[in-house]
């Protein structure tokens, strides 16, 4: 096991290099890359959160995730362009066909991360890193990072130490040099909130945390700390899944131009969504048993609740009925303004084990079968529920992801 | 040479090698009338993918306004659509 050579392969500001790439190729003499510019949704609709920045625009301060409005502010002459999700798609798609040539173990981790194994791979692993960095440079106009480690937690580490065009390594005897002295909120799987817990007990960096007494760290924070101690300490041995995984959870969300205040219209808004998250797992010929609902108030403050069902479904009707329960569960009044829904842990479609304890009804199948068909031939909006007239809010929402199955980052490696 | 970057219409001959081979196009000038130039030769083409966008570039010669002159096309392959790219 020791002798693993794994690489992590990360598009520098992913969205961004391939719009600029796209731009120059188009005749554009502007290259994005190089003033301040973000990728971000529409702004004329509000829609606007920053999903890619240059790195001149990083040093105005701007983030990823915050609001384009407040973007601007920071700094006014920045050149805001949209997301063309199908663009990225041909783009990363490039880039994995083009490291198939270099081994053919390689994990789409996300849209713009890979995980490539070159344990046994033909050169010595430098210059194998070198030339494919230099090649993607060169035949797809974009710059990545590469981690070189000894798995792929450290990889991914290394991947991430600094930006952009680099290729780093970070092997089992380099972690206390290399990895131990960043601070903790730097580690993969640390978030804001495991961050302040372990900052409340004096610990701030990597190394602080890998020296910690695992017994002390399972009795304080349990499973979870076990994980990030053994990833503080580098370890992790996760194969690089080379075969396509399936797909693990279909979800929408939808950021509305203006706050929602009463029940009846987030209801709507939530049947809007349902309907595409229904007709989309239905395509896929699945269903799901767990439900999750989350929102965000106009405050950006985010809370979700999730249910699991006993009878997988994936009918529109019992998706909206359960996201109304989980709903009225969790919503306290405060205005808001993003909805999302998401199912998972899910099913092929051939059986399901009925329950005594829910409803079930086969018309629904048959019901939804129909409309999913009028849907396909007549187009989307050929059939739809009444309640929706005059009520401003689109019948079916979400649905700017490429039909593709889109390849997400999970939280785990 | 300058970047253009004009869809231009194109009567081409498709053989079977890789790439389209363009014959003549059309395009409009700043007066609002069309011009016709035929491609007498082809000096290279290359084809690029960058952003995983596959086009095929054309250095080519042709006489436009009686001058002999050299202007670079681009064939999208995903649209197949054609652009006068420089001259």
């Amino acid at each position: 096991m020791n002798d693993r050579i794994v690489f992590h392969i990360d598009v520098n500001s992913a969205y961004l290099s391939w719009e600029a790439a796209y731009n120059l190729q188009m005749g554009s003499n502007l290259d994005l890359r190089e003033v301040p510019s973000i990728v971000g949704g529409d702004q004329e609709k509000r829609h606007g959160i920053v999903l890619a920045k240059s790195i001149p625009a990083k040093k105005y301060g701007i983030k990823t995730g915050e609001s384009v409005y407040s973007a601007l502010e920071k700094c006014p002459q920045l050149i805001v362009v949209e997301p063309h999700y199908t663009r990225y798609m041909k783009a990363s798609k490039a880039m994995v066909d083009f490291l198939y040539d270099y081994s053919p173990y390689i994990q789409r981790y996300s849209i713009d991360e890979v995980f490539l194994d070159y344990s046994n791979g033909n050169l010595p692993y430098m210059e194998a890193a070198v030339k494919m960095k230099e090649g993607i440079k060169k035949e797809l106009g974009f710059t990545v990072n590469i981690g070189i480690g000894s798995n792929k937690l450290l990889a991914k580490m290394a991947s991430d130490f600094t930006k952009p065009d680099r290729i780093h390594t970070l092997f089992y005897d380099e972690i206390e040099e290399k990895m131990w002295p960043l601070p903790v909120e730097d580690l993969f799987m640390i978030g804001h909130r495991t961050k302040k817990k372990l900052n409340s007990r004096g610990i701030f960096t990597i190394g602080e945390l890998a020296r910690l007494d695992r017994d002390y760290i399972y009795s304080w924070l349990k499973k979870p700390g076990i994980l990030i101690w053994e990833y503080a300490n580098g370890i992790e041995n996760s194969d690089v899944r080379a075969d396509k995984s399936k797909v693990k959870s279909v979800g929408n969300s939808t950021t509305l131009p203006f706050d929602v205040t009463s029940r009846d219209e987030a209801l709507k808004v939530l049947l809007g969504i349902s309907e595409m998250v229904g007709m989309r797992l239905r395509e896929l010929n699945m269903k799901s048993q767990v439900i999750s609902v989350s929102l965000k108030t106009s405050e950006f403050f985010s809370y979700s609740h999730q249910k699991k069902l006993y009878i997988p479904t994936s009918s529109t009707n019992t998706i909206y009925k359960m996201a109304s329960a989980l709903f009225d569960e969790m919503w306290d009044g405060n205005p808001l303004r993003c909805f999302s829904i998401s199912l998972s842990s899910l099913l092929d479609e051939n059986f399901i084990q009925l329950s005594l304890f829910e409803d079930f009804n086969e018309k629904d199948i048959l019901l939804d079968k129909s409309i999913d068909n009028l849907r396909v031939k007549f187009g989307q909006d050929s059939i739809i529920r009444s309640s929706f007239l005059y009520s401003g809010i689109d019948p079916i929402i979400g649905g700017v992801v490429a039909e593709e199955s889109y390849p997400m980052m999970s939280s785990y490696l | 040479m300058k970047i253009i970057m004009k869809p231009i219409e194109m009567i081409a001959w498709f053989n079977n090698t890789n790439y389209p081979i363009p014959l003549r196009f059309k395009i409009e000038t700043e007066d609002k009338t069309n011009v016709v130039i035929k491609i007498d030769k082809i000096i290279f083409k290359e084809e690029e993918k960058i952003a995983g966008n596959r086009m095929v570039l054309y250095r080519c010669e042709g006489v436009i306004d009686n001058l002999k002159r050299i202007f670079e096309l681009k064939y999208e392959l995903a649209t197949c659509k054609w652009f006068l790219f420089k001259m």
